[in-house]
């Protein structure tokens, strides 16, 4: 670029001040907070005791945190397999000549993408009443009526009741991405292995699955992310009951700093939440090179 | 019989599909119909329309619920922090893109950690930070971590389409006699339309919806937004579902409108940053 161009880098650096002002203090900044708050005992009064490495010690021992991981774990698991299982199964069938109305099928399985979180627990507590609710309504219907469960009041199951409306509402978003990698292999190649007689489940294990595999990493550590995250449909839903049976880690924090007023130690699980989630991502990525050496 | 066994093929996938299809579309048709019923009708049949639509609902959400004010707020902090983004991403991406200048390697990527940074776990420390500051409680006290979290996408997004844009034309102009701000936000920004309505549409989306930091850092009744405003007037109102209901299609509907409007183009931006990174 010619030096007449270019303007002073005073006037570069102050027009990027503001952003850059509002991103430290509510992106950066609160990591620098986290960690200091960390070492003290603080109920948000104005005494603040230090006590070092205690609340990780202690953080490391809390059974009700490990347990809300491995809630986490589980619903992930749930969420993973749902999401990207159906996902792509849609997609498969979505590429394929045989079916109709395509454009219509990808936007309306696409739309509960956009609602709210909130939106979608409140609807989905509604429908899972054991009274009012559409799910018991239409398993009776259809003859499953000695199936029905106490979907939210089970502590066995509730997780799972828990991750149907998380898999229900991100299917589409999965959807559009697998769709447009499938797409983006060579038709030819789909063709010729179709001659050889590779159909179905054949074609897509063998064909469609080595050849998307790097979107298909992507959309698991996508998958994994943003279910780790999930907050506010299980907030809405059962509060993480009954019990603490469907607490995650988000809620536990929330729960210790809010309704505890222990924010030293909400930080320091704020940063147990931040070293744990950023490790999972890091052990998906790890996993899938290691697959592709293979 | 082969042709037999390929046309029960097709409609079986076909019938699989639509079906799926419905599921995925139904519970909101059910939701928007449903809240025009009276908790009587209701409560007789789940599932039957409304013999005759009853605004009723809607109107008790306005006046008892308060959902009005939310909704009122909601929309100030989206349009607001909507507004600010679109100019600080497309300044910050521009000159990251343009030009080289000391720290901006390090900018760039200290955005993009942005992206990395799980919001759930930055909860209590923003709080913590927020109380700490006296930042807590005020009408722009949400629209602070809006753009702040909305930066990442934004930047990196506006800085692969500049790229795109040929520094001819920003050459051309200064001939002409074009300041640099005047080329930057009438030159340049206009052809980055596509990205810029892309971004617009996902910080929308997110704001709009946006629960835990709306929970945390607002206690005050007059600030709620939609989404906190919900789980108030569910909890008082938990066992007149019709009701509910019209609150949650109230709270739904800017979204679904944006949805009928861009759907194209909401689900190549949403899905776009994930394809690319």
């Amino acid at each position: 670029m010619s030096k007449a161009l270019r303007p002073k880098n005073i006037v570069i650096y102050g027009l990027l001040a503001p952003g850059l002002a509002v991103f430290v203090l509510c992106c950066i900044a609160p990591l620098f907070v986290a960690v200091y708050n960390s070492f003290f005992d603080w109920d948000g009064g104005p005494v603040k005791r230090f006590v070092g490495f205690q609340n990780y010690a202690e953080l490391v021992q809390d059974r009700a945190f490990w347990s809300a991981f491995k809630n986490n774990l589980t619903f992930i698991f749930w969420t993973v397999l749902g999401q990207i299982g159906i996902a792509f199964l849609i997609a498969m069938l979505l590429q394929s000549r045989i079916l109709k109305f395509k454009n219509f099928h990808r936007t309306v399985i696409f739309f509960p993408v956009v609602l709210s979180a909130v939106v979608v627990g409140f609807l989905w507590r509604i429908m899972y009443n054991s009274e009012y609710g559409i799910v018991n309504t239409l398993m009776r219907a259809v003859g499953l009526g000695n199936f029905i469960q106490l979907w939210l009041d089970n502590p066995d199951i509730v997780i799972g009741s828990l991750a149907i409306p998380k898999v229900w509402q991100f299917i589409g978003y999965y959807l559009i991405i697998l769709l447009a990698a499938i797409q983006g292999i060579d038709q030819s190649v789909l063709e010729v292995a179709e001659l050889d007689g590779a159909t179905g489940w054949k074609k897509s294990r063998y064909i469609v699955v080595p050849l998307i595999k790097n979107t298909l990493m992507v959309t698991i550590m996508l998958c994994i992310s943003g279910n780790m995250k999930t907050f506010d449909q299980i907030f809405v839903m059962t509060g993480g009951g009954p019990g603490t049976s469907s607490e995650v880690v988000a809620l536990y924090a929330y729960n210790v700093s809010m309704n505890r007023m222990r924010y030293g130690y909400g930080s320091t699980a704020a940063i147990g939440i931040l070293i744990l989630s950023l490790g999972l991502i890091m052990l998906s990525r790890l996993a899938g090179r290691k697959k592709e050496e293979e | 019989m082969k042709k037999a066994w390929d046309m029960f093929q097709g409609v079986v996938a076909n019938a699989f599909v639509s079906l799926f299809s419905i599921t995925c579309i139904f519970p909101i048709i059910w939701m928007i119909y449903s809240s025009l019923k009276t908790d009587k009708e209701f409560s007789l049949n789940i599932l039957s329309l409304p013999a005759k639509p009853e605004f009723g609902n809607y109107a008790r959400a306005i006046t008892e619920g308060k959902i009005g004010s939310y909704f009122v707020n909601s929309m100030f902090n989206t349009l607001s922090a909507l507004v600010v983004v679109l100019v600080i991403s497309f300044i910050t991406g521009y000159c990251i893109s343009r030009f080289r200048f000391k720290g901006r390697t390090f900018i760039y990527y200290m955005f993009l950690s942005g992206m990395l940074i799980p919001i759930y776990a930055l909860l209590i420390p923003i709080f913590v930070e927020f109380k700490t500051l006296g930042l807590l409680n005020k009408k722009f006290t949400l629209i602070l971590p809006y753009i702040a979290f909305a930066l990442p996408t934004g930047v990196f997004l506006v800085e692969s389409s500049v790229e795109s844009v040929p520094i001819e034309v920003e050459e051309a102009a200064c001939i002409d006699g074009s300041s640099f701000i005047n080329t930057m936000f009438r030159i340049v920004m206009p052809m980055c339309k596509p990205v810029l309505s892309t971004v617009a549409i996902l910080t929308f989306l997110h704001t709009w919806n946006e629960f835990p930091l709306a929970l945390v850092l607002i206690r005050s009744n007059a600030l709620k937004t939609m989404p906190i405003g919900l789980t108030n007037f569910v909890g008082a109102y938990t066992v007149n579902y019709p009701l509910m209901l019209a609150a949650l299609v109230v709270s739904t509907l800017p979204v679904v409108i944006m949805y009928l409007l861009f759907y194209n183009q909401i689900m190549k931006g949403m899905t776009a940053g994930a394809v690319k990174g």
